[in-house]
């Protein structure tokens, strides 16, 4: 065994560091040549698939909860007193009453609006208690790119730990209606900003696939609630209700669908024409069937991808068979607990086939090899 | 331009270095040649442009999210990274001399773990105490007979060094098992140079960044297979102090950030890591996970950040570490007395770099002579790192100095003392304006079966209390970026050009290379 002296090879001490950026290096950790073939093989680990997966679920349910909120603050305005949904509806949609009322059950006896509203509006926005509030979806998709930052562009994570950092930093002026519309606009361009970086700075590898149905798998799963919580409070029987046109674009621009709807469809919104689009579109990107294909097309770029491709287009078809206009008139509750059923299916196949696969099932594998 | 007048050296009017050495300013007030343009350009930005650029710094550092975390008790807290803009600033020629002593240093440490593992020559030859040895907490049995690829066990050393009153460098520290501090290395060069654009334009600075590279054909060359290899950073996991370092690092590499449950090791002896198309083969480990952490089935049978059989596949010869386990017996600071003899016995050379005179508390003469010495002695725990359970005998009360007298007495073997050196100080920027703090180095080695490397410069820890001795971040230290500048460069024509910013003057690297270095350090 020998080490050697490695600076006996060029004396270093003299040779002086400023003869370049190599200056008095040893030989042999020298840079190769460059003449290196691409890596072959998939080595993304199955603990970062999941982190990237994560994160894009996180950063969707951020900007759409934001939006959503957005939306629902805007209507409100628009509604004369009684015709009020009021805005537990918006608890509803991201899934927390429970978790509210057992918080708020007794402050809520006054029934004043005011509060009410801004009790909803904490909640939603910031609450410790709600654990899918705006900013713990923010906290955990920075939480998760910052354990993926090895397979996410640097850029991505520093936009998004900014975006947490300001979001904290400015979460007093969201008490306010009006510093709320500031907050949740940058809330929401910034979760923009980061997947317009993934986009034009991430390679389209396994990781890139994961994050995208992460992100589409909660589009689905978003636009089926907003659907659901809407429909109860909707007169869809009575097609003359002068505020169904109202409401019906208020679902529409709770998902960013209200231009995209119009430049699609002949009629104004109501309930047939905007539960065709919202369900079965195939153009749109948050209309559940559009999401589901892009989940299906990455899940093609993935190994060992049957059984959840499968579970994938069990849940297309199931959305595809939908009685549209049938369902406007009733049943719709039931259709999209279905519907919610097959995503959450898919969502445990990728689970249990890439995240946490059972070791056993990869060892004949290996030892094969 | 060089025949012309000298203009008239600058001076900071309120910067007084005090009696310590100070890196930038000598005791006259003038700057130190290779600092001269800095100090020049610093006096024409003023105070105030000054703290702007540290409130630019703060902020990207902060979004860049560069944090380390404080263990408060058991829970750890995410802090920015505390950084100071005013580089500190060594001269290419000082540094060359320092270089060369860190690879003696580390060749001999690599030749004293083989020798601890193998024949133990050094321990039958009467140079270090066989109890040092083999009763040292950083002995790992396992490891005996073991013969990593080219007999290196401590591939990476991050060196502490310090530079006491006469403006002597001494090792203080060897840290041979899991060095951190590279990525903040790094990240402050990045930095640096979005605070000080102009200044990387006129000066000679050696780069930093070429560290990476070598540390991915370091760990290419201990793969026990052919072709490319699998390499692999593995950590403790995100709850660890040094987490940002670990992702950084990996990102940099490029290669796969693994926590101990992501990999396996089968019967074959080799470790596999899960992926999302099965298991694939892993040929390198750099771990940023201690020894005893590794391998529940080798060591703490309680670690859940290990792997269990790791060790195994390790004395097969089929995974390579980095560093190797049990490398951590050379850097105890009971060892780190005997350092001076080990490259006398190994490599039959006069140590480069000095060592801080220390004395060992096992040894009864010395015991009693640090017992009756305590105010003026640094005692240490003889097995730790990060600061932790050091008390400077200038600084503590009459309690704390008892307390450390009983644990003396209690485990002799567990604890050194040193004298408490001046320690260097650098300018730094305090609350508007520029004053004296003490400073350490941290700069980083790479020896492999093929070569060595060392860092341009290193990691400037600063401590940011007035007169504080302690530079760790983990006790509210701060950090500079250090800058290996060759001073034949800074002349005062290369001066005025980075005052005016205007010429792009300074002199090729090549063009100067063989002009000796002016020698001006001390």
């Amino acid at each position: 065994m020998s080490i050697g002296n490695p600076l006996d090879a060029d004396g270093a001490g003299g040779a002086g560091g400023a003869g370049g950026a190599d200056g008095a290096d040893h030989p042999g950790l020298t840079d190769d040549e460059d003449n290196h073939e691409p890596k072959e093989g998939t080595m993304l680990l199955a603990r970062m698939a999941e982190s990237v997966y994560w994160a894009g679920r996180y950063l969707e349910r951020a900007e759409s909860t934001a939006r959503i909120v957005q939306v629902h603050t805007d209507t409100h305005v628009d509604l004369p007193v009684g015709e009020d949904v009021g805005w537990e509806p918006l608890l509803t949609i991201v899934g927390v009453h429970s978790e509210f009322s057992t918080r708020y059950s007794e402050a809520r006896e006054g029934g004043d609006p005011e509060a009410a509203e801004a009790d909803v509006i904490e909640f939603v926005l910031h609450h410790p208690d709600n654990p899918t509030s705006i900013l713990a979806s923010l906290a955990k998709a920075r939480a998760n790119l910052r354990t993926a930052r090895p397979v996410v562009p640097s850029e991505a994570w520093e936009v998004c730990n900014n975006l947490w950092l300001t979001s904290v930093d400015q979460l007093a002026e969201a008490a306010t209606r009006q510093g709320r519309v500031l907050w949740l606009r940058r809330v929401v361009a910034g979760c923009q900003r980061i997947t317009g970086i993934l986009l034009g700075a991430m390679s389209r590898d396994e990781a890139m696939s994961f994050l995208w149905i992460g992100q589409n798998l909660e589009r689905a799963d978003l636009t089926t609630r907003v659907l659901d919580v809407r429909s109860d409070n909707l007169h869809m029987q009575r097609g003359d209700d002068p505020y169904d046109v109202v409401h019906w674009m208020a679902v529409l621009r709770s998902l960013a669908a209200y231009q995209p709807f119009r430049r699609a469809m002949p009629a104004r919104p109501q309930g047939g024409s905007t539960l065709r689009f919202l369900l079965q579109d195939d153009r749109f990107p948050r209309a559940v069937s559009a999401c589901l294909s892009e989940v299906r097309s990455h899940l093609k770029e993935l190994p060992r991808a049957e059984e959840a491709i499968e579970a994938c287009a069990d849940a297309s078809l199931l959305v595809a068979s939908a009685p549209v206009p049938r369902l406007a008139l009733g049943g719709l509750t039931e259709f999209l607990d279905d519907v919610q059923i097959v995503l959450g299916e898919l969502h445990r196949t990728i689970d249990h086939t890439y995240f946490h696969p059972s070791l056993a099932r990869w060892l004949p594998e290996s030892a094969a090899s | 331009m060089s025949d012309g007048p000298r203009p008239e050296p600058p001076t900071w009017p309120s910067y007084d270095p005090g009696s310590s050495f100070d890196e930038l300013v000598g005791p006259d007030g003038l700057p130190r040649p290779a600092a001269e343009p800095l100090w020049r350009h610093f006096q024409a930005l003023g105070a105030e442009a000054l703290v702007e650029r540290q409130d630019a710094a703060d902020r990207e550092m902060r979004a860049v999210g560069v944090t380390f975390t404080v263990y408060d008790g058991t829970t750890g807290v995410d802090r920015p990274w505390p950084f100071d803009i005013i580089p500190r600033v060594i001269s290419s020629h000082e540094w060359h001399h320092i270089e060369t002593g860190l690879v003696q240093r580390l060749n001999a440490l690599n030749l004293f773990i083989d020798d601890v593992y193998h024949d133990q020559r050094s321990v039958t030859s009467g140079v270090v105490p066989s109890d040092l040895v083999t009763g040292s907490p950083n002995f790992r049995r396992e490891c005996v007979g073991v013969d990593p690829p080219g007999g290196i066990w401590a591939h990476i050393c991050g060196s502490d060094l310090v530079r006491d009153a006469d403006g002597t460098v001494y090792v203080l520290e060897d840290n041979l098992r899991v060095p951190s501090g590279m990525s903040y290395l790094l990240e402050n060069r990045m930095v640096t140079k979005h605070v000080f654009p102009e200044m990387f334009r006129h000066y000679s600075i050696e780069p930093v960044d070429p560290y990476i590279g070598r540390l991915a054909n370091l760990l290419a060359s201990v793969s026990p297979s052919p072709g490319d290899p699998t390499i692999v950073v593995m950590t403790p996991g995100i709850h660890n102090s040094a987490y940002f370092e670990h992702a950084f690092l990996a990102q940099q590499l490029g290669v796969e950030l693994v926590e101990g449950n992501d990999m396996v090791v089968l019967d074959d002896d080799c470790v596999y890591v899960q992926t999302i198309d099965g298991l694939q083969r892993v040929d390198v480990i750099y771990r940023r996970v201690d020894d005893l952490f590794l391998d529940p089935e080798a060591f703490r049978p309680d670690s859940a950040l290990g792997v269990p059989g790791l060790m195994r596949a390790w004395r097969a010869g089929r995974v390579g570490l980095v560093n190797a386990p049990g490398a951590g017996v050379a850097d105890d600071k009971g060892v780190y007395a005997y350092v001076p003899d080990i490259i006398r016995f190994f490599l039959g050379e006069e140590p480069v770099l000095d060592n801080v005179p220390t004395l060992r508390c096992i040894d009864p003469e010395s015991r009693k002579h640090v017992l009756a010495n305590l105010p003026r002695l640094v005692v240490k725990p003889a097995n730790e790192s990060g600061g932790y359970g050091i008390t400077v005998g200038s600084q503590a009360g009459p309690d704390e100095l008892a307390a450390v007298a009983t644990a003396i007495t209690e485990n002799p073997r567990g604890w050194v003392a040193q004298p408490i050196l001046a320690l260097s100080t650098a300018p730094t920027l305090c609350d508007g304006d520029i004053a004296p703090r003490h400073v350490d180095l941290r700069p980083f080695t790479l020896i492999g079966p093929e070569g060595a490397y060392v860092t341009r410069g290193g990691l400037t820890r600063v401590a940011r209390v007035e007169g504080s001795l302690i530079v760790n971040s983990s006790q509210g230290g701060g950090s500079k970026d250090t800058w290996v500048v060759d001073a034949s460069l800074a002349s005062p024509s290369t001066a005025t050009a980075v005052s005016t910013a205007t010429s792009n003057g300074a002199a090729t690297r090549e063009a100067t290379a063989s002009t000796p270095a002016d020698g001006a350090e001390p």
